[in-house]
């Protein structure tokens, strides 16, 4: 690790603290994973009721159960990673307005807490007690729920802001990532469990939409990789990880191809093909690499030494 | 008031002496500093020297954990001390990816985040920071930035163009000057870090972490 050393001084470090192991781990990338896919489906349903809604039908059961259980992942994940889990009610008794941590924890619990509302009201349709018109009942929630989603995908870009030892992570980029992250997955996921309840001009808008999403995440890490380094030293030393014969280089890079250029290329194909198979096999490859994509970005910065 | 310290790098001689009143005083565990005092060697044999630099949290100004922290366990004191509350702190390593300095760690014991105080229980009862005590050659000067006359300022008045912070490109306005700081003591990046090469062989990477 050297990066700013003259060859004059030769500076080396012969006693420091030992360096301290990646704290943010793969629970936080399950964390982030998971919720991408939560918040992703809602945005896509939203999106699914604007274009087609007769087709919704087939869809507010298992969207909606499948983001409340991945927005359960997500806060189990969170709950998981405290090294004091059980002080967790301190967010709700105890809040800090100006962390991200406290403002996300507090509108992930009211979003989860509205979709169990949609969820209960889906699966209760003939007893539900709110509304005997469950799916308007649904509807209308679905546009409150899709602006909460908002906020809650990007809380966590804000935490990784305001994470000022971290200079990798950088807003407004993180902002447009989690978005993108949340289109891609959000989008992959619909694809798949659509199935043969959507047309096929739904599953290839869905696949357009997944598509582009992989484009700019792609466009937008690729500009990271070649120009982030060089503004800030600290960027260099963190990029430095995963270029070359970098630690996490081949890691980065499976996630480039699994999360984006594959679902990209198997989407052109499947578009002139008409293929729904190639359409579901780049949602799995989607979803898979997304994790990847987002560990080594979560990872690389924390190697770095600060003392 | 607005406590500061400010460390002399032309005096201090790597005796540790700090680190260890540090540990005793705040009974830090095992694997873990709130004061810890990096060597760096500069130069090619026979021309060589060490560098010895106390690092410990900065109190900054603008305190990115403080920000970052989502219960207020970190939190100002009027004193200026940014200090810690471990009964309240739910451990979520936050303020520990928030600190540029690498101040904070994850208490092995309690697992919550600690750090450095400056020793705000003793100045709670007017008595000097521990490793202010402790230092042999007074390298360690502590006191209030905000009255010229303490030893601090007049430190600082007199030391002009040779007081410098570390990292001030960040924006925390540390409340922790060195004199005789450089780009080799305070910049982590300006020196190697070689792999078997260090006075802590094999200690490189500890399992205080979260999971991975």
């Amino acid at each position: 690790m050297v990066h700013e050393t003259l060859a004059a001084t030769n500076a080396v470090v012969t006693l420091d603290v030992a360096l301290p192991d990646v704290f943010w781990g793969w629970y936080v990338t399950m964390n982030m994973w998971a919720k991408s896919i939560g918040t992703g489906l809602i945005f896509m349903l939203f999106l699914l009721l604007k274009k087609n809604a007769s087709e919704m039908n087939a869809l507010r059961t298992p969207a909606i159960i499948v983001s409340f259980v991945m927005m359960n992942v997500f806060l189990l994940f969170t709950l998981a990673d405290l090294h004091q889990p059980f002080r967790m009610w301190h967010i709700f008794f105890y809040p800090h307005w100006t962390s991200a941590i406290t403002v996300g924890a507090w509108m992930a619990t009211i979003f989860v807490g509205l979709e169990f509302v949609m969820m209960a009201a889906m699966i209760r349709k003939d007893k539900c007690l709110l509304t005997k018109d469950a799916n308007g009942f649904f509807d209308k929630l679905l546009f409150w729920v899709t602006l909460l989603a908002i906020p809650v995908t990007l809380y966590t870009a804000g935490i990784m802001a305001e994470a000022t030892a971290r200079e990798l992570w950088q807003m407004p980029t993180e902002s447009v990532q989690m978005i993108l992250a949340a289109t891609l997955s959000g989008s992959a996921a619909i694809i798949l469990l659509g199935g043969s309840k959507l047309s096929d001009e739904t599953k290839q808008f869905f696949g357009a939409v997944l598509g582009l999403s992989a484009l700019m995440a792609f466009i937008i890490y690729m500009s990271e990789y070649v120009f982030g380094s060089m503004k800030a030293e600290e960027v260099t030393a963190i990029l430095a990880y995963v270029k070359g014969d970098g630690e996490y280089a081949t890691m980065f890079w499976i996630g480039q191809w699994v999360a984006y250029i594959l679902p990209m290329l198997l989407i052109a194909l499947a578009r002139v093909s008409k293929s729904n198979s190639l359409l579901s096999l780049a949602a799995i490859l989607a979803i898979a690499g997304l994790w990847v994509v987002k560990h080594v970005w979560l990872v690389i910065p924390q190697l770095l030494p600060l003392s | 008031m607005q406590l500061g310290f400010l460390v002399d790098l032309h005096l201090c001689m790597g005796c540790k002496g700090c680190e260890i009143a540090c540990k005793v005083e705040n009974e830090v565990p095992l694997s873990t500093w709130r004061l810890r005092v990096k060597y760096v060697d500069v130069g090619t044999f026979p021309e060589t020297k060490r560098t010895f630099t106390p690092l410990r949290c900065n109190h900054c100004e603008n305190a990115p954990c403080e920000r970052i922290c989502p219960v207020s366990a970190l939190h100002y004191i009027e004193n200026g001390i940014v200090n810690i509350d471990k009964e309240r702190c739910i451990g979520c390593a936050g303020c520990v990816m928030a600190c540029p300095y690498g101040a904070i760690y994850i208490d092995p014991e309690t697992q919550t985040a600690d750090k450095c105080t400056y020793c705000a229980h003793r100045i709670a009862s007017s008595m000097m920071p521990a490793c202010v005590v402790a230092c042999p050659v007074e390298a360690n000067i502590f006191g209030d930035l905000e009255d010229p006359k303490s030893n601090i300022s007049s430190y600082i008045q007199a030391h002009q163009g040779n007081v410098t912070v570390r990292k001030p490109e960040k924006g925390t306005n540390p409340h922790h000057f060195y004199v005789g700081g450089g780009n080799v003591n305070l910049n982590p990046l300006a020196s190697k870090r070689e792999e078997g090469y260090n006075l802590f062989n094999k200690l490189t990477h500890l399992p205080l972490g979260g999971h991975h």
